[in-house]
């Protein structure tokens, strides 16, 4: 017969040998702070660095570099000024520096959708997801955003619309470093329109379609 | 025949004989074990899937991107355009907490990095090793959903991986992309469904947009 103590010994082998598989089971269903261990590193983590990656040789630690000042990178020298700041020589423009066309108004609800709306609302009545959230905790600082469907709004020049997505007005912040200018136009774009689609009178629109309307 | 030495001489005692079938089963067993807890223990699933970092601001994509419907676009701006999905500065934060919960001290860290400049130190949590290039704007105008690689971010307080990342993921997607797509314009849409058979409709929307994802060694490693 095998010795006692032998049969014990190798049923607790048999026994701890669960463990590890017991352990990795559980870390199939839980959760983890810590990134996952690579026993085998090959090049996946390489000494050079990525976007937005830190460098502690910086002082603010960012591995990319802010530009230069003085300098204009390629495509940046912005030398369409009622384009680039809304302005010409006669002040805020009033026409579209950029062709107006069904592309313009699709890229422009879409942008709007993404950035404007968050607080405008689809609609453009200042009734958006984060002003009613503002408003239901009674923030004290926040300004109510404002509606486009006033006299106010809808008079204001083209440029002067630019000038408030760049650089903000009131509670409003810069919209410029999020939004490309190409973006903003396509915006104001279809803020016009919206202006429009709650500012119609039959009369705008085709009779042969006034019948559907009733 | 066993010699009948004196006390030095070594002999292997009766019971002996019986362990010949024990170390037989050892042998066969062992190498599987370790077989076994080499592929459950190292596969994507057990290493990959449940990554969650503790974040520096405890933000909740739940709010933000659930309960308020704000667009992935909207902080992570440069997604159709760049390789990089943008992590957003805090200027992108304080667009709405300049006013908002302005004495919160859960952000303390955000009002803190916009006060002095210094960028918070976000922890990543999709991170695919150095040698894979991944361009997230192939992806997203193709008509890839965000939802499909990093889950249902929208309903999410602390951000966890649930996809594998592995390569034999990646693959299986270039390889059969066709229950993966849906039109450009919905790629933020978390909970869209497509209107028919995902995989009929994917397939007509790959001829449409001419979609054949490659499998060349070369367009991830290079």
């Amino acid at each position: 017969m095998i010795p006692r103590p032998l049969v014990y010994g190798g049923i607790l082998l048999a026994a701890l040998a669960l463990i590890p598989l017991a352990l990795i089971a559980r870390a199939r269903v839980t959760t983890s702070s810590e990134p996952r261990i690579q026993l085998i590193r090959d090049m996946g983590r390489q000494p050079k660095f990525k976007t937005q990656s830190a460098d502690p040789m910086f002082a603010d630690g960012r591995a990319m570099r802010p530009e230069v000042a003085g300098t204009v990178a390629r495509g940046e020298r912005h030398a369409n000024a009622a384009f680039w700041t809304g302005r010409d020589a006669d002040g805020w423009v009033t026409a579209f520096p950029v062709a107006v066309n069904d592309a313009l108004l699709r890229r422009g609800q879409e942008r709007y959708d993404i950035f404007c709306a968050p607080c405008h609302g689809l609609a453009g009545y200042g009734d958006g997801p984060v002003a009613k959230r503002a408003d239901a905790l009674q923030e004290g600082t926040w300004t109510p955003p404002s509606s486009y469907h006033t006299d106010l709004v809808r008079q204001r020049p083209l440029g002067f619309i630019f000038n408030t997505i760049t650089y903000g007005i009131r509670n409003m912040p810069a919209y410029g470093p999020q939004i490309p200018a190409s973006d903003r136009w396509a915006i104001i774009a279809y803020v016009r329109a919206l202006e429009r689609s709650q500012d119609a009178r039959i009369d705008d629109v085709p009779p042969e379609l006034r019948r559907e309307l009733r | 025949m066993i010699p009948s030495g004196g006390r030095d001489t070594f002999v292997f005692p009766r019971w002996t004989n019986s362990l010949r079938p024990v170390l037989a089963a050892v042998l066969v067993l062992v190498p599987a074990y370790l077989v076994v807890l080499l592929a459950f223990g190292g596969s994507p699933r057990t290493t990959a899937i449940g990554y969650r970092p503790v974040q520096p601001v405890p933000f909740s994509h739940a709010l933000h991107a659930g309960k308020l419907g704000i667009d992935c676009r909207y902080c992570h701006n440069t997604v159709e355009v760049a390789a990089h999905a943008a992590l957003p500065p805090t200027q992108t934060c304080m667009n709405c907490h300049a006013r908002i919960r302005t004495t919160s001290p859960k952000l303390l860290r955000v009002r803190e990095s916009y006060a002095t400049g210094l960028p918070i130190p976000w922890v990543r949590v999709h991170d695919l090793p150095d040698y894979v290039y991944f361009n997230h704007s192939a992806h997203v105008r193709q008509g890839v959903g965000c939802v499909e690689c990093h889950g249902r971010v929208d309903t999410m307080d602390v951000v966890t991986q649930v996809h594998r990342l592995s390569m034999g993921w990646c693959l299986d997607c270039h390889r059969h992309p066709s229950q993966h797509l849906r039109p450009p314009d919905k790629v933020t849409v978390m909970d869209w469904v497509a209107p028919e058979d995902p995989v009929t409709y994917g397939r007509q929307l790959r001829q449409a947009n001419h979609i054949n994802p490659s499998t060349d060694c070369w367009t991830c490693h290079r």
